[in-house]
C-alpha cells in the first residue's frame, strides 16, 4: 500500500475563515494512479480543502507536496501546468464560447498566447492551432460531444457541460484530476459515462484521480480508496470495505442507510 | 416683402454649416478619435471583462506627453509619438499590477480614481503642464510647437487632395490619418482576437477561475489586455491634442471616458468593426443636433446644449430596449454570457 511515493501528499493544512476553521489540520495521501474518493457531511471543508490544494485559497498552515515538490502556497495556473487539473462543483462551462473554443483553450504549450510568436512566428502558431483542434476534436469524439462542438457551450444540458469540463481538463494534460462532485445533478446514464471515462482514463492514460462525491454507492464501487471529513478534518483513510466498517466514519457521517445501499449488508452491530 | 429678413437669418446659418464640409469634417476627426479609445475598451471591457474606466488618463498621459517634450523639451514631434506611446502602456502597466488583482467592480473604481488623478496633477503640475492654461504653441518660439510638424505633412496631403478637390477642408489630412488608424488598429485586434491569446482573454471574460485551472496566467493576459488599451488611449489622446492645438486639463474629464463608453455600447459589446459605426452615429447624434433651432425664448442656448445630451441620451436607451446588443454585438454571446 505505501510502497510508492504518494502522488499529492497533503499534511497538516489549515484554512481558517474569520473565527472558523473551514480546515482544520487536514493530512492525507494520494496515491498515484488511484480512483481517491474524499467524502463527508456538508461543511467538512472537503471543497476548501481542494481550493488551498489548487491554489485557489491561500492555506493559513500546512504543506502540500505534489509529486514530490512543495506547492502550498503557489498560484492555480502553475499547479494546472504542472499536471494538478481541477473541476468545479458548479460546473464552468465558458458559457458565451463555443464548445471547442472550450476544448481549445485548455492546451498546453500554445505559442499563439504569446504575443513574440503571433508576429514572429505565424506558421508554428498555425500548426499547433492545428495540431490543438484536433485533439479536441477526438477527445469530443470520445464524449460524444462532437456534432455540438460548434454550439456555444451555455447551450448543453447541465450533464453535457459536466462531461465537457471533464474533456477540457483532459486537454490541459493532467496527471492528476480533482473533481468536485462531478456526479451532481446529472441523470444516471451520464453519470455511468463519466465513472467509465475516469476507469479508462486511469488505466490506459495514468491518470490520478481525486474526487468529491455524496453518492455512496459511486464511492463504494468506484473508488480505490476513501478519505472522511469531517469537522476539517481527515478522519478515516483506507479502502472503501475498510471505511464502511469504520466506527468514526459511522458516528460523524454514514448511517444506516447509505451503507445499506453501497453494499446490500448489514452494518456491523 | 412682407418676410422679415432677420427672422430667416438663423434658419439660413442652420442650413449652411449643415452643409458645410469643414463642419462635418471635423466631426468626423471626432469620432474617429472616439473609436481609436472605444477599440481599446472594447478590448478591456468586450473581450476582456474588465471595466475599464480609466481611458481618459491614458489619452491625457498620450497627450501631455508628446506636448511637454516638443514644447517644453524641444524634442522632435516624430519622436516624442513613440516616447507619448511608451509612457503610456508603462502607465497602464504600473495601474494594473495592483488593480488587476481586484474584483472587476472594484478594478473599475479604482481606474476612475486613476483618471481623476491623471487629470488633477494635470491641472496644478502648471509648470510642467501650463495647469489650467493648458499648453499650447509659443508663437515667439514656432519651432517647439507640436502641430507645425504635422501642419507640414497636412499641408503635403492637401496639395496632393487639391488635384481631385480644390479646395479641401484643412482638417481633411488629419481625417484620412486617423480613419487609416481605426482601420489598421480594427485589423490587428481582429487578428489578435481570433488566436489563442484572444481565446484566453474570452475565457478570463467568462470566468477567471476557469481559466486559472486550465494553466492561464489571467492577470498577466489581463496586464497585457490594459496594456494595448493604454496605447490605443495614447495614440487617441495626441490625435485629440492635433485636432483642439491645445492640450487642456478640460478635455480629460471622466465624461471622455463616458462617452467612449457610449460608442462602445451603440456599436455593440464584443464587436470591433461595430466600434467605428458607434462611433460616427454617435457623433453625428451629438454634433447633428448643434442644428436644432427653436424659438428663444424659452429655448435658450444653454437649455439646447442640454437637449442635445438628452437626445443622444434617449438613442442610447431606445437602442439598449430594441437593440441590447448593439449595432453589431452578439446576441448569444450576451444572453449566455450571464
Amino acid at each position: 500500500m505505501n510502497d510508492a511515493a504518494p502522488l499529492l501528499d497533503i499534511e497538516g493544512v489549515v484554512k481558517r475563515f474569520g473565527g472558523i476553521r473551514a480546515v482544520d489540520g487536514a493530512t492525507m495521501k494520494v496515491r498515484s494512479g488511484a480512483i481517491t474518493a474524499l467524502i463527508g457531511p456538508n461543511g467538512a471543508g472537503k471543497t476548501t480543502l481542494f481550493n488551498v490544494v489548487t491554489g485557489f485559497y491561500r492555506g493559513d498552515r500546512g504543506s502540500v507536496i505534489f509529486d514530490g515538490k512543495p506547492v502550498f502556497g503557489h498560484p492555480p495556473h502553475e499547479l494546472a501546468r504542472r499536471g494538478m487539473v481541477r473541476t468545479f462543483q458548479i460546473t464552468k462551462a465558458l458559457a458565451a464560447m463555443p464548445v471547442i473554443d472550450n476544448m481549445m483553450l485548455a492546451a498546453p504549450n500554445q505559442p499563439g498566447e504569446r504575443f513574440r510568436y503571433l508576429v514572429l512566428r505565424p506558421g508554428a502558431v498555425r500548426s499547433r492551432e492545428l495540431e490543438v483542434r484536433e485533439q479536441a476534436m477526438e477527445l469530443l469524439e470520445v464524449f460524444n460531444l462532437a456534432e455540438l462542438a460548434g454550439h456555444y457551450a451555455g447551450t448543453l444540458s447541465g450533464g453535457q457541460r459536466k462531461l465537457l469540463e471533464l474533456a477540457r481538463a483532459l486537454m490541459a494534460t493532467p496527471r492528476l484530476l480533482l473533481l468536485d462532485e462531478p456526479m451532481a445533478g446529472i441523470n444516471p446514464t451520464l453519470g455511468k459515462r463519466l465513472l467509465d471515462h475516469m476507469q479508462r482514463l486511469r488505466k490506459e492514460e495514468g491518470v490520478t484521480f481525486l474526487f468529491i462525491e455524496h453518492d455512496m454507492e459511486v464511492v463504494m464501487n468506484h473508488s480505490d480508496r476513501v478519505v472522511v471529513m469531517a469537522e476539517g478534518r481527515v478522519i478515516a483513510e483506507g479502502e472503501p470495505h475498510e471505511v464502511r466498517k469504520d466506527k468514526r466514519v459511522i458516528d460523524a457521517y454514514l448511517g444506516e442507510v447509505i451503507v445499506d445501499t453501497a453494499a446490500g449488508e448489514r452494518p456491523p452491530a | 416683402m412682407s418676410l422679415d429678413p432677420g427672422t430667416l437669418a438663423p434658419l439660413a446659418v442652420t442650413f449652411e454649416s449643415l452643409t458645410d464640409p469643414d463642419f462635418w469634417v471635423s466631426v468626423g476627426v471626432l469620432a474617429g478619435i472616439y473609436a481609436i479609445v472605444a477599440l481599446g475598451l472594447q478590448l478591456n471591457t468586450g473581450f476582456t471583462g474588465i471595466v475599464n474606466f480609466g481611458m481618459a488618463a491614458f489619452m491625457a498621459i498620450g497627450a501631455y506627453t508628446m506636448a511637454i517634450l516638443v514644447i517644453k523639451a524641444g524634442f522632435s514631434f516624430w519622436l516624442s509619438l513613440p516616447l507619448a506611446v511608451g509612457t503610456s502602456m508603462l502607465f497602464g502597466v504600473l495601474v494594473g499590477l495592483p488593480s488587476l488583482r481586484l474584483r472587476a467592480d472594484y478594478f473599475a473604481i479604482a481606474t476612475l480614481a486613476m483618471a481623476e488623478v491623471v487629470r488633477l496633477f494635470a491641472q496644478n503640475a502648471r509648470d510642467l503642464t501650463g495647469g489650467n492654461q493648458g499648453l499650447f504653441c509659443d508663437l515667439d518660439n514656432p519651432s517647439n510647437c507640436y502641430p507645425n510638424a504635422w501642419n507640414d505633412l497636412s499641408e503635403s496631403i492637401n496639395d496632393f487632395v487639391a488635384n481631385f478637390w480644390s479646395d479641401p477642408p484643412t482638417l481633411l489630412p488629419l481625417l484620412l490619418v486617423i480613419w487609416i488608424t481605426v482601420g489598421l488598429a480594427t485589423l490587428a485586434l481582429t487578428y489578435l482576437q481570433r488566436s489563442p491569446w484572444g481565446r484566453v482573454l474570452r475565457a478570463i471574460r467568462e470566468d477567471e477561475d476557469a481559466a486559472q485551472a486550465l494553466g492561464k496566467n489571467t492577470v498577466g493576459f489581463k496586464l497585457q489586455s490594459l496594456a494595448i488599451a493604454a496605447v490605443l488611449g495614447s495614440i487617441g489622446g495626441f490625435f485629440l491634442a492635433l485636432d483642439l492645438r491645445t492640450v487642456h486639463p478640460l478635455d480629460f474629464e471622466p465624461l471622455v471616458t463616458f462617452f467612449a463608453f457610449s460608442v462602445l455600447i451603440l456599436g455593440g459589446m464584443g464587436s470591433y468593426r461595430g466600434v467605428a459605426f458607434g462611433a460616427v452615429l454617435f457623433w453625428f447624434v451629438l454634433e447633428g443636433t448643434r442644428f436644432i433651432d427653436l424659438p428663444d425664448p424659452p429655448f435658450t442656448e444653454t437649455r439646447i446644449a442640454a437637449l442635445r445630451l438628452a437626445i443622444t441620451g434617449l438613442l442610447l436607451i431606445g437602442l439598449m430596449a430594441f437593440r441590447p446588443q448593439g449595432l453589431f454585438g452578439k446576441r448569444e454571446e450576451m444572453v449566455l454570457g450571464e
